[in-house]
């Protein structure tokens, strides 16, 4: 054995010296990390939820629209028929297949539908059924009747605020009427100068997504039947929306789209560009809980400190014994880092032990923001009432390694004052 | 000409807490050669405690040179000191200062251990001095399941088994009874006898003053009486006279 091991054995036994003070500091220093880990699963489970859902009620993860739509929201900006195609061809290919989990072309209009009650201004979308299952939320979302289908291209699908605002159910009868983008419809009528097109359509599915904008004024059609209306020439689109398997490889998609889509007058976004406000919500979301985890290590390290100190302080006698026998500054020193990282690991032990059983209840069962929101959900953010924690491994290393580091250099101080023991007031003997 | 285990020369030292000036030594001068079995008494107050802490290297002095085992503490670093405590001065404690972390054989081999001495020779060098005296069987147990005695044997032998040029003993019977003190003194005396080396204690106790070759009074901070002890104490007397 070296002093080395030495000072090893008198750090490691010296913790054990008082077991039911370094078991309740290390349950409290575990719990700290315990509560990092936590708060950061609850922290990236919730945004990769909000943002899965964010992009499903909205462009995707990846949309290619005509360029200048972002910054216009023109009806009149569509997708040329040849670009959709170029698009459809492109991610049939395998490594997009690989990556790529929907796409769904959809046509974007605003318009006024009426029932025999009432009237209210609505975005319309024209979809493909199959595929926009596969891309949004709302075919999920349906709380009576049916989602749409290609065989009835007279079906539509409207948010529960809207019907109970044109008083429409299932079944019901209402008229659809917005101005034409470009070839005249099956019915048209002049209005102050404008061609104006109308369609009887016949509610098949209300849905309700909990987010008042969509569930007051989103509307769904057949493509064909929104082709129709709007007089739009088949195959062209206001935008593609991309549904990935992993949020993570937007940014690749989009580059190797824009890569093969060099020249046309289109733009590809991921859904930062395409949902900037969701994005800051998020970035904002992020600051605050880096202060609060900040807080948590703070309270963490200030514990380690106040425990070594208090160790060092009660241990002067001792050390200066140590050091009277020829131990030198940097051995003491050696001793009591040594303790408080024997300190730390057992802390870590717990804190992952805790806190990793805590993340995995919340993985698996969810945490029910119904809960703690009694009052009703704060809408911006959360869609889904099951908060479902989700901590990787990166996060689990990144907050072990600070806490880790954070109590070696706290311990920095204890250790220089337990080296600073000074001969011979230390002892009161000799 | 002796090389002197301890030499001082014109030693003086003074305490200072705010306006206030203490003197704990005077212009002290001493010798004490290799080997000697020499005992400091005297009342509180009259510089014995200073007088080990400034041989031990443990303090400095205001003026005057301090010589151990060949070398001016004077002139030297903290960690010069350090070295020299580590490698030439042993320590017996009044509360035995044992590392109650460790266990008997731990706690006896620590300096040994600091010096980087193998394991084998640490042990063999232990278990030897712990049944020269009187503590074999006794090396996993930890101070707190030790007798005061047990435990102040375990000092000396933590300040013998380095072989050091000098131990310095601070009032080592104090804490503990008659039969025990003496048994102690015995086995002190034993390894003075069959190693040579030098003690220097520091005691208000009667047995140690009895037992001590030679006792050196101390009072005000200056030498009260310097008497030789005993055959052993006559014997060093007329070297040192002779030096």
């Amino acid at each position: 054995m070296t002093s080395a091991l030495l000072l090893v054995k008198i750090s490691w036994r010296n913790l054990w010296r008082n077991p039911r003070g370094t078991l309740l500091t290390a349950l409290a220093l575990g719990l700290g990390l315990a509560l990092l880990l936590i708060s950061l699963g609850l922290l990236d489970g919730g945004h990769e939820q909000t943002i899965a859902d964010g992009v499903r009620l909205g462009p995707g993860h990846v949309v290619i629209q005509a360029k200048g739509y972002q910054d216009t929201s023109s009806d009149e900006l569509l997708l040329p028929a040849q670009v959709v195609s170029t698009v459809d061809g492109f991610l049939q290919t395998g490594a997009m297949k690989q990556v790529v989990r929907g796409v769904s072309p959809r046509l974007l209009a605003t318009g006024l539908l009426s029932s025999s009650a009432n009237a209210a201004g609505v975005r319309i979308m024209g979809v493909m059924p199959p595929a926009e299952r596969a891309v949004s939320l709302i075919p999920q979302r349906m709380i009576q009747g049916t989602y749409l289908n290609d065989d009835k291209l007279s079906g539509v699908v409207i948010g529960d605020e809207l019907a109970r605002k044109l008083e429409v159910k299932i079944g019901s009868k209402v008229v659809l009427m917005t101005q034409a983008l470009q070839q005249p419809g099956t019915e048209t009528k002049k209005s102050g100068g404008e061609e104006m097109h109308s369609t009887l359509l016949r509610v098949s599915g209300i849905f309700r997504t909990g987010l008042q904008a969509f569930d007051a004024n989103i509307i769904q059609l057949p493509l064909p039947a929104a082709q129709t209306l709007l007089g739009v020439a088949d195959g062209q689109v206001t935008q593609v929306a991309l549904l990935l398997e992993r949020e993570g490889d937007a940014l690749l998609v989009a580059r190797a789209l824009r890569k093969q889509l060099t020249g046309a007058p289109v733009e590809v976004l991921t859904w930062r560009e395409s949902l900037p406000m969701l994005a800051q919500i998020l970035g904002l979301d992020h600051a605050f809980n880096y202060v609060m985890n900040a807080v948590i290590l703070a309270m963490v390290g200030l514990g380690i400190l106040n425990t070594i100190l208090m160790r060092v302080l009660e241990r002067r006698y001792e050390f200066g014994v140590c050091k009277a026998l020829g131990l030198r500054p940097g051995q003491l020193a050696v001793v009591v880092v040594g303790e408080s990282l024997a300190l730390t690991a057992i802390s870590l032990a717990l804190g992952l032990a805790l806190g990793l059983s805590v993340q995995h209840y919340f993985a698996t069962s969810g945490l029910d923001l119904r809960l703690v929101f009694r009052t009703g959900l704060p809408p911006a953010l959360v869609f889904d009432p099951i908060l479902y924690s989700r901590l990787t491994m990166n996060r689990i290393v990144w907050s072990v390694s600070i806490v880790f580091m954070m109590a070696t250099i706290i311990s920095f101080y204890p250790a220089f004052k337990a080296a600073q023991t000074e001969l011979p007031d230390a002892l009161k003997v000799l | 000409m002796t090389e002197w285990a301890v030499e001082l020369k014109d030693v003086r030292k003074t305490y200072r807490s705010g306006p206030i000036e203490v003197p704990a030594l005077r212009g002290l001068s001493l010798q004490i050669a290799p080997g000697e079995f020499a005992a400091t008494a005297g009342p509180s107050g009259s510089g014995k405690t200073t007088l080990l802490n400034i041989i031990g290297g443990l303090d400095r002095a205001d003026t005057g040179e301090i010589w151990v085992a060949g070398q001016n503490l004077q002139l030297l670093s903290s960690s010069e000191l350090a070295h020299l405590r580590l490698q030439r001065i042993g320590f017996v404690f009044q509360t035995y200062n044992l590392l109650p972390v460790l266990t008997a054989l731990e706690n006896a081999e620590f300096t040994l251990l600091l010096q980087g001495v193998p394991a084998r020779e640490r042990r063999e060098k232990v278990e030897k001095l712990f049944l020269e005296i009187g503590l074999a069987g006794l090396e996993d147990r930890r101070p707190a399941e030790l007798s005061g005695g047990q435990q102040q044997r375990v000092a000396v032998a933590r300040a013998m088994v380095t072989q050091p040029a000098l131990i310095l003993a601070d009032e080592p019977t104090a804490n503990l009874d008659s039969a025990t003190a003496i048994a102690l003194l015995d086995v002190m005396e034993h390894l003075n006898r069959t190693t040579g080396t030098t003690f220097l204690f520091s005691t208000h106790d009667p047995q140690v003053m009895e037992r001590a070759h030679r006792l050196i009074r101390l009072r005000d901070g200056q030498i009260a009486s310097d008497e030789a002890h005993g055959k052993q104490g006559a014997a060093v007397r007329a070297e040192r006279d002779a030096g």
